[in-house]
């Protein structure tokens, strides 16, 4: 009796196993065979300005995929993977040192900002404050490696853009993190759909489950939160380039404060990984004060259109609009010193 | 909604496998991303399948989780929604394409200079005689923003391709031919021309149409234009969109 209890059951969970495999691996190939064979069907005589914004709209979305994917995979590593005393464990209790050390996570996780909305989560879900998660968020597109590297090689490493870039995500990141651990109740920071997954108790699957089986079910709940805001940012990004004039933008890069909200403005539409931004911006440097092109580099890997879109998956609109502010007014600061020092 | 995700996953991953096997990645990002996205898509496409053969049974818990939208909230999700499958939609159905005339006139034609490696004049003027035949759009965009002396381009013969692109201040009788330049992916593209003075030009070519143009630059015949150095073919030809149509 026993035995075929377990043998229906087993049998139970392989069935929709099988079936689940064959339609996917089916939806997979269904969907390679449109994509082939729809451009023989000839061009598609869209309107300019609506191929364009499906253009843009598909560049930021490809763009972005393979950190997205990075983002979730190293979010994967840090939840199932990484015992929970690791971290923490080297981690100092003092909140100030706490805060600093997290914003150099970012040299060991060397993702760019979209990646980091799932790693943030993961982050949060092992056992970090929201204040430091945020922390982490916001310092960790600007102080790895690869952001360090390239804004280098594109303004030199002893530049003013150099240095205001990477003290002023350091500052900021932290700066911001002291603000937020100053609220009572920090699960308030969070939508209702994600504060309710991390009160979440432990799976009763999850002990049936072995690593695998849990790293892809977190992959499969990571990607169906991230990948709609991906699409939907990307879609809103692509739109707000088709219809904003660059020209507005260009004709004010001389005046010193005009020319920092040009910048951000800039940085807010355009969307670009912070890993490869400094040589977007680089063309800039000869047209917009030093200042500026700073605000572009400490602003835009914080706040944009399409980070907006997914930090929306997990924050409150209220947190997102004094994050927005408190950043804007930070960057500024540091543009116009640097303006008035470079 | 963990369909969404999956779907939107699959229509993303598969049309980057797609874009990278038949070599038109470069219409979206730059060439030295290709790797590292082909290699990331192809982890994802694993991941993806493997999240296919997970039970079903393990959903239920989330879902009872999941807070139930009303009201605005809920026309919001489903224009989300729509919005959502709308551009997944479009990435896997409709071909992929250029940027068109519409960005180049919304960015403005050589606003910025652009291209880490732009041509300098001195490089220019060094340059043996038959190098100029190579030098694209980007080369010369550059160095007319350096100089505007007409003694500078004697003897430099040009042949460039681009697509057409009205001159603003004499359409009749001006186009750019011109390229986008990217440095990251197309979003970040700046629309770069050289003026090509060519009267009534529309009465054989369209904006958007790519051409092959040889001639020599001089003094803009134009007296409408603003550019005083445009490039007088001797001749001007209809071509394909080159497979690589950014330039770097």
């Amino acid at each position: 009796m026993g035995i075929r209890v377990v043998e229906r059951e087993r049998r139970g969970i392989r069935a929709p196993t099988i079936v689940g495999l064959s339609v996917g691996i089916a939806g997979i190939v269904a969907i390679f065979l449109v994509r082939a064979l729809t451009p023989a069907l000839g061009p598609w005589s869209l309107p300019n300005r609506v191929q364009d914004l499906l253009t843009l709209s598909i560049s930021v979305i490809i763009e972005s995929l393979p950190f997205v994917i990075l983002g979730i995979m190293l979010s994967i590593l840090v939840q199932v993977w990484v015992p929970d005393r690791w971290i923490m464990r080297i981690l100092p209790r003092n909140a100030f040192l706490r805060r600093a050390m997290i914003s150099f996570l970012g040299i060991f996780l060397p993702v760019c900002e979209c990646g980091n909305v799932p790693l943030a989560r993961g982050l949060i879900v092992k056992g970090f404050t929201v204040s430091e998660s945020m922390t982490f968020l916001l310092a960790a597109p600007i102080v790895n490696p690869i952001t360090i590297l390239t804004t280098g090689q594109a303004f030199g490493f002893d530049s003013w853009v150099f240095v205001a870039r990477l003290m002023g995500g350091f500052v900021i990141a932290n700066v911001i993190g002291w603000l937020f651990s100053k609220h009572p109740d920090q699960d308030t920071l969070l939508t209702d759909s994600f504060a309710a997954e991390c009160r979440l108790p432990d799976d009763p699957h999850e002990h049936e489950q072995s690593r695998w089986q849990k790293s892809v079910e977190l992959f499969t709940r990571e990607s169906a939160v991230i990948m709609p805001a991906l699409f939907i940012g990307s879609l809103i990004a692509g739109l707000v380039q088709v219809a904003v004039p660059r020209s507005v933008l260009l004709s004010l890069g001389s005046n010193p404060l005009w020319s920092i909200l040009a910048m951000m403005a800039l940085a807010f539409v355009i969307s670009v990984c912070s890993n490869v931004d400094s040589f977007f911006i680089l063309p800039f440097a000869s047209t917009f004060m030093p200042g500026s092109i700073a605000v572009f580099l400490v602003f835009g890997p914080i706040i944009d259109i399409k980070m907006l879109t997914l930090m929306r998956t997990t924050f409150r609109a209220k947190v997102l609009v004094q994050l927005t502010v408190v950043v804007g007014l930070l960057s500024a600061l540091i543009g116009l010193v640097v303006n008035y020092l470079a | 909604m963990r369909w969404q995700g999956t779907a939107l996953c699959v229509a993303a991953l598969v049309s980057t496998v797609w874009l990278a096997a038949t070599n038109q990645l470069i219409l979206y990002i730059h060439p030295r991303y290709i790797v590292f996205t082909v290699i990331m898509a192809a982890l994802g496409l694993v991941l993806v399948v493997a999240s296919f053969r997970q039970s079903p049974a393990n959903d239920h818990d989330h879902d009872h989780d999941q807070l139930s939208p009303r009201g605005y909230r809920s026309v919001i999700t489903i224009t989300g929604t729509v919005l959502t499958l709308v551009v997944a939609v479009a990435l896997v159905v409709v071909p992929p394409a250029t940027l068109t005339t519409a960005t180049a006139e919304q960015r403005v034609i050589n606003s910025t200079q652009v291209g880490a490696g732009t041509r300098t004049v001195d490089s220019a003027a060094s340059a043996p005689a038959g190098a100029f035949a190579r030098f694209t759009v980007l080369d010369w965009s550059s160095l007319l923003r350096q100089t505007t002396d007409a003694g500078f381009y004697r003897d430099k013969a040009a042949n460039v391709v681009g697509f057409i692109t009205k001159d603003t201040d004499d359409p009749q009788n001006v186009f750019y031919v011109s390229r986008f330049v990217i440095t990251c992916c197309a979003v970040d593209a700046q629309p770069v021309g050289v003026p090509v003075y060519l009267p009534n030009w529309r009465d054989r070519f369209a904006a958007d149409q790519w051409v092959k143009v040889s001639g020599s630059f001089e003094t803009n015949p134009s007296t409408k234009s603003q550019q005083s150095i445009a490039l007088v073919p001797s001749a001007t030809t209809k071509v394909d969109q080159p497979s690589e149509p950014y330039l770097y």
